[in-house]
């Protein structure tokens, strides 16, 4: 580290550090909204209709077969004129920025991926569930509350955890639409200190270690979700002994 | 010699014995599977081995073609003294041929490809060859109508016999069955027992852990009964049944024969 | 105003420039894929070692070249390795020397890190009695691995490595960063042409589409090809069609959860 002084290093640092929470914005608001959407629509896909099965059909093929930065491209060059299309006048004098394109594409094309693994979970539920809400007269609203949707999570979990790992690891190509991220703070300091190797092994090791992170939690949040599980079953087999 | 010696002229012409066990020990780790076996086995002679589950039968058989490495005494097959030699315990599993309780056949091969495999590879024969020598020994488990099935399409009884011709199409002298019926549909066990016994007919030296009495009574030259890894009692078939000297033999008896 | 928001001129315009491109990704598919697959298999067997040295060896591989975005591992290699004097003059030059080598490097590196895991999975689920029957049959370790353990891991690990190689094609789309003109950098100079936000993209994405969709078909007809001894399978797979389109990932997470 021959030209790199320590004030150089502590500035370097705060721009990665910046990067970092940027980084870190992005990703966790892609995956909340690309969370919520995707439940939305697995749930909805449940419907028998031919046009709402048609319509999932070709998003989940579209977005699953078309790269995520094409479809960061296309939000953040075509939003405003699609925008325009949709909100006239008004819509297209707004402008879109990288890190809203980032959103839109990513919860656009995760959404998909949930909803996927959604449906894949209430397929796999025992089919006795719906019937015994059903039977007991419980409000569809509560059923789907208090009985399906937990279960669906936790059948889910572990796909839902590779969801998280993987947009995580898409997240750098905002930056290729200008988002001053992580990644594009490693570039800068790369160049402007002639030490590139240093700068994206230290950023990658960041991903590595939030990723590692976060399966940490995940494990032991399944074995929590576990255990509920098994009470919850406990409890459901001596209510209907006592019945 | 001990008590149980069936064969007192086997120890003078070693060349007439098949399987030389003496003194063997195994462990799982702090359990002890074998405590000391001693079992001798002439060319040709026909054992039975039986015992309460957990008594160190599989072990037993398993350790004599070195699928589980023994770690007290010895094992001579054929002459042969099994070591860790990678060497030897490839000639001594060419001698010996193994018939599994689960069958294990290779799925994604057909009944007859399943037993060409292990001829094409390790005796180098041609394709036709190898086809030709499956064949005459599906026929011979009578299931040459099934030799282009996938194992998925055969039941269970059609497998189990798929694996003895397998088995045989190494042209082993010695064969060892693991409770090949146990994990058979009772309507499928008899097919699997009969072509066993023609089999034994045939000379081939065989040694069966299996539960089948019927079976042993007919078949068997020798019966050995294990219990906590030891062998508790080995005589003939016919004084086995009828005058079991041990106690815990008898209520063994007791239980199957119920 | 237009309702298509292509405009079919300009994209009739575009198709040669487009298929050059995907020509380009084509190939920046097709190598990485097999250098990474030719690279995966020795790190898979060092990661599966009983030496833990090698086995930790071969996993910091894996959680690196697997856990970093695909973009900075490109970065690392154009920036980080292409820059050493010594590896653009040295025998690697024509690794190292070109932003195309670069690219390969970097996409072999990571396929090669997620091809460990799909083999390992693939092995790992081949039956032990299966493996244990062929040695049974005195076959060499070599000759199960390629007979029994290599086509049955393949059987099990097709759909991950259909994943795999889907969203390998996806993520090869960031190349355009270090000058290369794949199919994505074309229709981003297009759009720096003529300002249309919308054509060329949505052209390049229907080549994307159309080129994953060819691979999916592929993989569905080998899947069925190599499961034709188990027709339930084939149903069963024919009866989920969106599966194929999971992530990748998604059959290895077992491995990848501490
Ligand atoms: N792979 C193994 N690891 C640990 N213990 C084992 C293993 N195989 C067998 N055992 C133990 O060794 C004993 C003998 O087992 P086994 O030979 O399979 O009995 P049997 O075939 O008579 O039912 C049992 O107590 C069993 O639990
Ligand atoms: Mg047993």
């Amino acid at each position: 580290m021959t030209n790199l002084s320590l004030a150089d290093l502590a500035g370097y640092m705060r721009q990665l550090g910046e990067g970092a929470l940027i980084t870190l914005e992005l990703f966790l608001t892609s995956f909340a909204l690309a969370f919520i959407f995707g439940v939305l629509i697995g749930i909805a896909t449940l419907s028998r209709s031919r046009v709402v099965q048609g319509i999932w059909r070709v998003y989940a093929s579209i977005f699953m077969g078309v790269p995520s930065l094409l479809v960061i491209f296309l939000t953040f060059y075509g939003g405003s004129a699609m925008l325009g299309a949709v909100l006239g006048e008004f819509g297209a004098r707004i402008d879109i920025s990288p890190f809203g394109a980032g959103v839109i594409a990513f919860t656009v094309v995760y959404a998909a991926y949930i909803a996927e693994l959604v449906r894949g979970a209430i397929e796999n539920l025992p089919k006795g569930q719906f019937e015994g809400a059903r039977a007991l007269a419980i409000p569809p609203a509560i059923m789907w509350g208090k009985v399906i949707l937990p279960q669906v999570m936790r059948l889910a979990l572990p796909g839902l955890v590779n969801v998280w790992s993987f947009m995580l690891k898409e997240t750098p190509l905002v930056s290729l639409a200008g988002l001053q991220d992580l990644v594009a703070a490693a570039k800068i300091a790369a160049g402007a200190t002639k030490e590139p190797f240093i700068f994206f092994v230290a950023t990658a090791l960041v991903f590595i270690a939030f990723s590692a992170l976060s399966f940490r939690l995940a494990s032991r949040l399944e074995t929590r979700l576990d255990r509920g599980q098994r009470r919850e079953a406990a409890g459901r087999s001596s209510s209907r002994a006592a019945a | 010699m001990t008590m149980h010696a069936p064969a007192p002229d086997a120890a003078k012409e070693p060349g007439r014995l098949a399987i030389t066990i003496s003194g063997l020990v195994k462990h799982y780790g702090s359990h002890r599977a074998l405590n000391g076996i001693d079992l001798e086995v002439r060319r040709g002679e026909r054992i039975v081995i039986c015992g309460p589950s957990g008594s160190g039968k599989s072990t037993l058989i398993r350790c004599i073609n070195a699928l589980e490495r023994h770690d007290g005494g010895s094992i001579v097959v054929n002459g042969i003294e099994l070591t860790a030699d990678e060497g030897t315990v490839q000639d001594i599993r060419q001698e010996v041929g193994m018939v599994f309780q689960h069958f294990n056949l290779f799925p994604h091969l057909t009944a007859i490809e399943n037993c060409m495999l292990a001829p094409q590879l390790n005796r180098g024969l041609t394709k036709a060859r190898a086809e030709k020598l499956a064949m005459h020994y599906l026929e011979r488990v009578h299931l040459a109508d099934h030799a282009r099935k996938y194992p998925s399409r055969l039941s269970g009884g059609q497998q189990q016999r798929v694996a003895i011709a397998r088995a045989l199409c190494m042209e082993p002298r010695i064969l060892l069955f693991d409770e090949p019926t146990s994990a058979l549909d009772p309507e499928m066990v008899n097919e699997v027992l009969g072509v066993m016994e023609e089999l034994a007919a045939s000379g081939v030296t065989m040694l069966c852990v299996t539960h089948e009495m019927g079976f042993a009574r007919r078949v068997a030259d020798r019966c050995v009964f294990m219990d906590h890894g030891e062998i508790v009692e080995s005589r003939d078939a016919a004084s086995f049944f009828q005058a079991p000297e041990s106690q815990r033999l008898r209520d063994f008896l007791a239980q199957i024969l119920r | 105003m237009n309702g298509l928001p292509i405009d079919l001129a300009l994209a009739w315009e575009s198709l040669p420039a487009l298929f050059d491109g995907l020509k380009v990704t084509a190939i920046l598919t097709a190598l990485p894929l097999l250098l990474g697959l030719a690279l995966a298999f020795p790190i898979c067997f060092a990661r599966m070692s009983d030496r833990r040295w090698l086995a930790l060896l071969a996993e910091a591989f894996v959680t690196f070249f697997r856990g970093a975005p695909l973009l900075i591992l490109l970065y690392l290699v154009y920036y980080g390795l292409g820059q050493i004097e010594a590896l653009r003059e040295g025998p690697f030059w024509i690794l190292f020397g070109s932003p195309f080598g670069c690219a390969i490097v970097a996409l072999s590196l990571n396929h090669a890190a997620y091809m460990v895991e799909v083999l390992r999975g693939g092995l790992l689920a081949v039956p032990h009695g299966i493996v244990e029957a062929s040695e049974a049959l005195g076959i060499t370790r070599r000759n199960i691995f390629i007979w029994v353990k290599m086509p049955l891991a393949i059987r099990y690990g097709l759909k991950a490595y259909q994943n795999e190689v889907v969203s390998f094609i996806k993520g090869t789309a960031i190349v355009s960063v270090v000058t290369i003109t794949d199919l994505t950098a074309v229709a981003n100079s297009i759009f720096e042409q003529t300002y249309d936000p919308f054509t060329p993209i949505l052209c390049a994405a229907a080549f994307y589409w159309a080129f994953v969709n060819i691979i999916r078909l592929g993989f569905g007809l080998w899947g069925r090809w190599l499961n034709r001894h188990n027709a339930e399978d084939v149903a069963a797979d024919a009866g989920v069609p969106g599966r194929g389109a999971a992530l990748r990932r998604t059959s290895d997470l077992g491995q990848v959860t501490p």
